[in-house]
């Protein structure tokens, strides 16, 4: 277990330290750099040559990247070169407002997603089925930001109400911070409790099958105990699974609506970075995703060892 | 023929494709609007005579009427034909970014698996660093970076499936190569470069297809999200995700903007899945 958690940790690091450079070097392709865009048409020289040394852009990318890897390994991310904030701390910042609302999503798509699963695969052929697994495509096709704006339009046009403009921190005014969330997670949810809804019912039809639940149907045991204890038992696995890999397509899902609610979370800050060329705080909040994504998959990979021990973790 | 053939084999009454749509009514529906869909981009002109670019100020933000079916735009431009003669730039930019990406991927996937060694470690390790990233925030650094330009939004498209069509054709190489129609090409003494080419990218290419219409409405869905974001085309050219883009302002004034370009969006990404599922397990039941 030790060597393998070791082996699997090392390959992810390998991956992660093999995204940084890559980022690193994305980021520095750009025709038109910080400098450029703060002179605007004005080229002097000598201005362009010394704001280029403050900004460490005159030095060869790989010392560029050498001391910003090293520093960001102690928690030093930089400041940001369009606000002069320590990006650290704005990149923390976002990230707890896109957790949130990740945290939620995946709350409501399961609740959502499970039952709709379970009764799909349960009546599997008949018109429950039939009905769910047709909520579940629409589900898929619409387009997240789509489905955003529907709602949008919806809750003004039938309820009179549409969310508060200004982004509230749950610690200021819970009510209205979930009032700015509750559209964007909808959306996100929908999407999401299709996907999940789909996943489980692929599950339970598989292990319908099985000889276990024939065997046990045969020998007269009760359909709800059948269900419970030998097909929701042996489905915990994948669905566990499943939740992982939604937490990271939720992760990149956020970044289109929060732009389109105007939510200050990870996606909006890489947008705004993107556009300024707030080189530090593009690298900064790229990192957090790309690291956060991988911590969920090595999560998922010790869940199942931890609800299945018979899964060889070779 | 025997007896027991006459007994057994269902009667060949019916051509096989149309024993497979009764199966799938799916992907009878599917193909038809996929077929609706192709002929809409092929020719736009049969189904909407007004042109998508024409101003008309006067007419701004109406709602849709017998006149404009869809309404118009903040400049009085007809959404339908916008939306109209959106479809071939869309799904053109889907199709072809899917194309690069199982062409590259397709290819460097079945080296991979059939040569295995060093080179399945370093690409492997190439798509590990890709998949790394949540596919959406790819093609917003990607597109945002290199700039909002038609073929760069091709590029970001073609980078973010590249992974999917290198794991499926790695995955078939490797199941070909243990197979006994490669040891016996081997013992006839045939190169590794034919082998690879002439049976086993030939036995993969399936996969790689079907793999094709599974993730079109996967990409239309991003291409839409990044036009969406104004990463993508830009206008006036009539694309699905820049209407959307143009609308969102005014969503509440004029909702119609966004309505249909998205429902344009669902429809087309729903045929695609009903299609790609069914035949799946068209194949898979073989």
């Amino acid at each position: 277990m030790t060597r393998y958690l070791a082996r699997r940790f090392a390959a992810s690091v390998v991956t992660a330290v093999l995204a940084s450079i890559v980022v690193f070097l994305i980021v520095r392709a750009v025709p038109g750099d910080v400098v450029a865009q703060m002179l605007g048409q004005t080229s002097d020289p000598a201005a362009s040559r010394s704001l280029r040394a403050f900004f460490g852009l005159d030095q060869p990318v790989w010392v560029q990247y050498g001391s910003w890897i090293g520093a960001a390994l102690q928690g030093d991310f930089g400041t940001s070169w369009a606000s002069g904030r320590p990006v650290a701390m704005m990149v923390t910042d976002a990230f707890m407002v896109t957790l949130e609302i990740a945290l939620l999503t995946l709350a409501l798509a399961s609740v959502v997603g499970v039952p709709l699963g379970l009764l799909s695969g349960v009546y599997e052929d008949c018109w429950p089925d039939t009905l769910i697994q047709t909520f579940n495509l629409l589900g898929l096709a619409a387009p997240v930001f789509w489905t955003g704006l529907m709602l949008l339009v919806l809750a003004s046009s039938m309820l009179g109400w549409s969310p508060p403009l200004v982004y509230a921190a749950p610690g200021e005014s819970l009510a209205d911070n979930l009032s700015i969330l509750v559209l964007p997670i909808l959306a996100l949810g929908l999407l999401q409790a299709a996907a999940y809804s789909q996943f489980v019912r692929q599950n339970v039809v598989s292990a319908l099958h099985q000889d276990y639940v024939r065997t046990a149907i045969a020998k007269g045991v009760p359909a709800r105990l059948v269900f419970f204890k030998h097909i929701l038992r042996n489905i915990a696995i994948p669905l566990v699974t499943f939740m992982g890999l939604m937490l990271t397509q939720i992760l990149g899902g956020v970044v289109i609506v929060e732009s389109l609610f105007a939510i200050p979370g990870l996606g909006r800050l890489l947008l705004t970075a993107i556009q300024t060329r707030d080189y530090p705080v593009l690298q900064g909040a790229l990192l957090v995703v790309v690291v956060a994504a991988m911590l969920v998959n090595l999560g998922v990979d010790l869940l199942y060892r931890v609800i299945d021990p018979r899964v060889r973790l070779a | 023929m025997t007896m027991a053939d006459t007994d057994t084999a269902p009667l060949p009454l019916l051509p096989r494709w149309s024993r497979t749509l009764r199966r799938e009514p799916g992907l009878a529906l599917g193909c038809l609007v996929l077929a609706l869909l192709g002929l809409v981009a092929i020719a736009p002109g049969l189904f909407s005579g007004q042109s998508p670019y024409d101003i008309d100020v006067a007419n701004a933000l109406q709602p849709p009427t017998a006149a404009h079916l869809f309404g118009t735009d903040d400049t009085g431009r007809d959404i339908f034909a916008r939306v109209i003669h959106g479809t071939r730039i869309t799904l053109a930019i889907c199709a072809g970014a899917l194309l690069i990406a199982a062409a590259v991927g397709g290819v460097a996937g079945t080296v991979s698996g059939f040569f295995g060694g060093w080179i399945d470690l370093g690409l492997g390790r190439f798509v590990d660093v890709i998949l790394s990233f949540p596919p959406i925030i790819l093609g917003v650094i990607v597109t945002g970076v290199l700039g909002p330009q038609t073929a760069n939004l091709i590029f970001a498209l073609s980078v973010i499936y590249l992974p999917v069509f290198f794991r499926i054709a790695r995955a078939g190489a490797v199941s070909e190569v243990g197979k006994t129609y490669v040891e016996a090409a081997r013992g006839l003494g045939l190169p590794e470069t034919m082998i690879l080419r002439r049976h086993v990218l030939r036995n993969v290419l399936p996969l790689v297809l079907i793999q094709y219409i599974v993730q079109f409405p996967l990409v239309l869905q991003i291409q839409a999200a990044l036009g969406f974001l104004g990463l993508g085309v830009q206008p006036p050219t009539p694309d699905w995700g820049a209407i959307l883009q143009q609308g969102k302002d005014a969503i509440l004034l004029a909702p119609w903007i966004s309505l249909f370009p998205g429902l344009a969006v669902l429809i087309t990404a729903f045929a695609l899945m009903l299609t790609g599922r069914a035949l799946q397990r068209t194949v898979d039941r073989r």
